[in-house]
């Protein structure tokens, strides 16, 4: 081994002094800054808009219905469209189709068509066109990502010239919400991923997988006006600290997800505007509520109750978040917001335990860097229950060892899931066979509740009903969410049109056609 | 006896090491004294909170979680120093004991040993502890193991050729006439006799030690988080090394003295040894 060896033991030793060196240097010149006046009026259309974007590698995809990465999904929103999806304050948005209404008993659906609406290569879009879409979604033998959300879907048939019908096997309320998805693009009955054409505000020019891809504007997009930029290039970065150097040196206009410590240094960049918006994405710890100690509902009570949530926002998300009542999906309009505040209490959570025959809790909690933040909130976490009396250790895996065969099954751990509405949610993470029940939360009352509201067509009613089902996970679930996650993205100062986004997808949920260059 | 106590005074003599012997001395005391002078001097505890994450607050800023940096700073030097001690304790003991045997015994059971010695040799001793770790998972106790089998053998190869130089000299016949048993006569005439070359060894492990330590804590293999560490903590803070540099620079520092350190006393060592054995020639 060359460790060995005399001369790189010197160059070792000469490496350290060069890097104790030059890092005051680095931070001496972190504040240089030309002023640039931010652009106002209307927006100005042309130029190139360059996209640093986190992740991807050589499985990146140009197909609109298998997303899985940043930069697949920031491609897939640009050149597809939905039926409809969700606008940047989290509400339903038509988009190929111009309506969506229920039938009485909530088993069909109609779709109409937008008027004129064409693809990038000039053709209308047809209810052809939208049938062969959900076929190669739904394919029996390759389903793609948004097939697992639409089990109920019987059949799609054409109505019309414009027109289009959804009928499902059994009710569905909320069929309008599983079909405003970013991965359920429409594209031609002849689609092939060689010729990825679709009805978004770019077009695809030229595409390398895991390196970067370039767009055009699409020509005959519905929208008057839109896209403003000329081009769009999306460029990939693996590591955090190329993607701020990339941006800091302008090889980049525009950056997603900013390690939210960073937040301040940028704010005080003249050249720089960050970007930060309120989103419903939560990164709960979970209990299983079948397994000791946490059967035991005081237990999970007590630990609700341990947790510091002003603290956790401040010293995992540096503020950048909001405070979280063991509850989920904020946005919808039936959130439980007339349930008090839930805030620490360590007296009462010494008693719960002491009842519950656990003076000195000792508890193993497995974390992950599963999402930025998550080891982060373990830590403090430890910290703030070690006030309790509560000892916890901490089993730090790596991500895919977290996601692999023991997953679900991990008596105490951590989720992290976007923005959803409730039923959505609940049937992904919530019933005992939703994909993703971490907690093996299977409450009877809660379920029959839950049930009941996903066949009440009436909103007061079902809105009744939901919020009695949050309250029985307020009391007794196994969730507990401490926080909202702000989605932190950073720009040029001269690029306009980039507006805080609910849904949880970094810069403007990656919605580039408003974005425009002074 | 005299020689150990020679090669000593020798050294000690030498202006390199007293400059090594200082620079390692601080960073010791920083290390031993640290963790109870942390809280003293700041206030804060190690896993304490002293305000929002990568901010000003305090001597040296606030670390990712808005940790106080000096405190756990003065915290994180224990554990690293402690486990490069007995890692190299491991691995100079047990060295030692394989090559004195080899070079003593001489025959088939040197080439046994030194054959399986140039097998181990064959691997990378960073790469050697990744394996372990990643199967068994990153334990302290499994640390300190690793690193110091990994340096045996490097070790042994040294004290081989050291007793080998000395196993045919006067006083070992003198003793062999005497019917002194084995055991005896590496304890009591050859070990004394190598201890120059030895401590050599023992220097340059002890770097190796701390580096490699540090590199695995660094990887995230090493000691875990919510621990203070030295390597640990330049791999929590370095991504705001533009903003806050003290989280960074700190525990860089403090590695890079020691190791310059513990290699000046080796080095002057080094010279001794080889100065006498110049004399003994002449």
């Amino acid at each position: 081994m060359s460790f060995d060896k005399r001369i790189s033991r010197r160059n070792f030793l000469v490496g350290s002094a060069v890097l104790a060196g030059t890092a005051p240097l680095l931070s001496a010149c972190g504040g240089r800054s030309s002023a640039v006046a931010a652009p106002t009026g209307a927006p100005r259309r042309g130029g190139t808009l360059r996209v640093g974007v986190t992740g991807g590698g050589a499985s990146d995809t140009l197909d609109p219905h298998i997303p899985a990465t940043s930069p697949d999904i920031a491609r897939v929103r640009n050149l597809y469209e939905p039926l409809l999806y969700r606008d940047h304050d989290y509400r339903l948005e038509m988009l190929v189709a111009e309506s969506l209404t229920s039938s009485p008993d909530a088993k069909t659906w109609t779709a109409t068509l937008r008027e004129g609406i064409r693809f990038h290569d000039g053709r209308p879009v047809t209810p052809a066109d939208v049938i062969a879409t959900f076929r190669r979604i739904m394919d029996p033998d390759d389903p793609k990502s948004g097939a697992a959300s639409l089990t109920m879907l019987g059949e799609v048939v054409a109505a019309g010239e414009r027109r289009v019908e959804f009928r499902l096997t059994e009710p569905s309320t909320v069929f309008d919400d599983y079909l405003a998805q970013y991965s359920l693009g429409i594209v031609p009955a002849d689609f092939s991923v060689d010729r990825p054409i679709g009805t978004g505000p770019f077009r695809a020019k030229d595409f390398t997988a895991g390196l970067q891809s370039t767009f055009v504007r699409n020509e005959h997009y519905w929208r008057p006006g839109q896209p403003y930029v000329d081009e769009l290039v999306l460029i990939n970065f693996a590591e955090d600290d190329a993607r701020i150097n990339a941006l800091l040196s302008s090889q980049v206009d525009v950056i997603d997800q900013v390690p939210v410590a960073l937040v301040e240094v940028l704010r005080s960049d003249e050249r720089l505007r960050v970007l930060s918006s309120q989103t419903g994405t939560w990164l709960p710890f979970t209990m299983r509520v079948d397994r000791p100690p946490f059967d035991d509902v005081r237990v999970r009570q007590a630990l609700r109750l341990v947790v510091d949530r002003e603290q956790m926002i401040n010293q995992v998300l540096s503020g950048q978040g909001r405070v979280g009542n063991d509850l989920y999906a904020p946005f919808d309009p039936a959130y439980a917001s007339e349930l008090p505040q839930r805030g620490q209490n360590l007296a009462e959570a010494r008693r719960l335990l002491a009842e519950a025959g656990h003076p000195n809790l000792d508890i193993e909690l497995v974390t992950a860097p599963i999402q930025a933040g998550a080891v982060e909130a373990a830590q403090v976490f430890q910290q703030q229950a070690k006030a309790a009396g509560v000892t916890v250790r901490l089993r730090r895996l790596d991500t895919t060892t977290f996601f692999g065969e023991n997953y679900l099954s991990w008596d105490f751990a951590q989720s992290f899931w976007y923005t959803r509405n409730y039923l959505p949610q609940v049937a992904n993470g919530s019933l005992p066979d939703s994909p993703y029940n971490e907690t093996h939360w299977s409450d009877p009352e809660f379920l029959d509740l839950v049930r009941r509201a996903d066949r009440t067509v009436d909103r007061a009613e079902r809105e009744d009903l939901l919020k009695r089902a949050q309250r029985i996970e307020y009391e007794r679930g196994g969730n507990i969410i401490w926080g909202f996650v702000n989605q932190v993205d950073a720009y040029q100062v001269y690029v306009a049109g980039l507006v805080p986004d609910r849904t949880g997808l970094p810069l403007s949920g990656y919605s580039f056609r408003e974005a425009w260059l002074g | 006896m005299t020689t150990q106590s020679t090669v000593f005074r020798r050294a000690l003599s030498l202006p390199q090491a007293k400059i090594g012997l200082a620079l390692t001395a601080v960073v010791v005391l920083l290390a031993v004294l640290g963790p109870w002078l942390g809280p003293w001097l700041t206030g804060y505890d190690t896993t304490g909170f002293a305000g929002k994450p990568f901010q000003s607050d305090g001597v040296a800023g606030t670390d990712g979680l808005g940790r106080d940096v000096f405190t756990r700073f003065l915290a994180g030097g224990a554990t690293l120093l402690l486990y490069a001690v007995l890692a190299t304790a491991i691995g100079v003991v047990l060295g030692t004991a394989l090559g004195m045997l080899a070079g003593y015994t001489g025959g088939r059971l040197d080439s046994l040993i030194m054959r399986g010695n140039d097998v181990l040799l064959s691997f990378p001793q960073l790469v050697f502890a990744l394996l372990a770790i990643a199967m068994l998972g990153p334990q302290g106790w499994l640390l300190v193991l690793v690193i110091g089998i990994t340096h045996a053998p490097r070790v042994a190869r040294v004290a081989r050729q050291a007793t080998v130089a000395v196993k045919d000299s006067d006083y070992i016949k003198a003793a062999q006439l005497y019917a002194m048993p084995r055991r005896r006569i590496l304890l009591r005439e050859v070990l004394p006799n190598i201890t120059g070359p030895l401590m050599v060894e023992l220097g340059l492990r002890l770097t190796y030690s701390i580096g490699y330590v540090a590199s695995l804590s660094f990887l995230g293999l090493g000691i875990q988080p919510p621990s203070a560490d030295w390597g640990l903590m330049i791999n929590e803070n370095r991504i705001a090394l533009v903003v806050e540099p003290w989280g960074v620079l700190l525990p860089v520092l403090a590695i890079a003295v020691l190791t310059v350190g513990t290699n000046l006393i080796t080095d002057s060592l080094a010279s001794a040894a080889a100065g006498r054995e110049k004399e003994v020639a002449a």
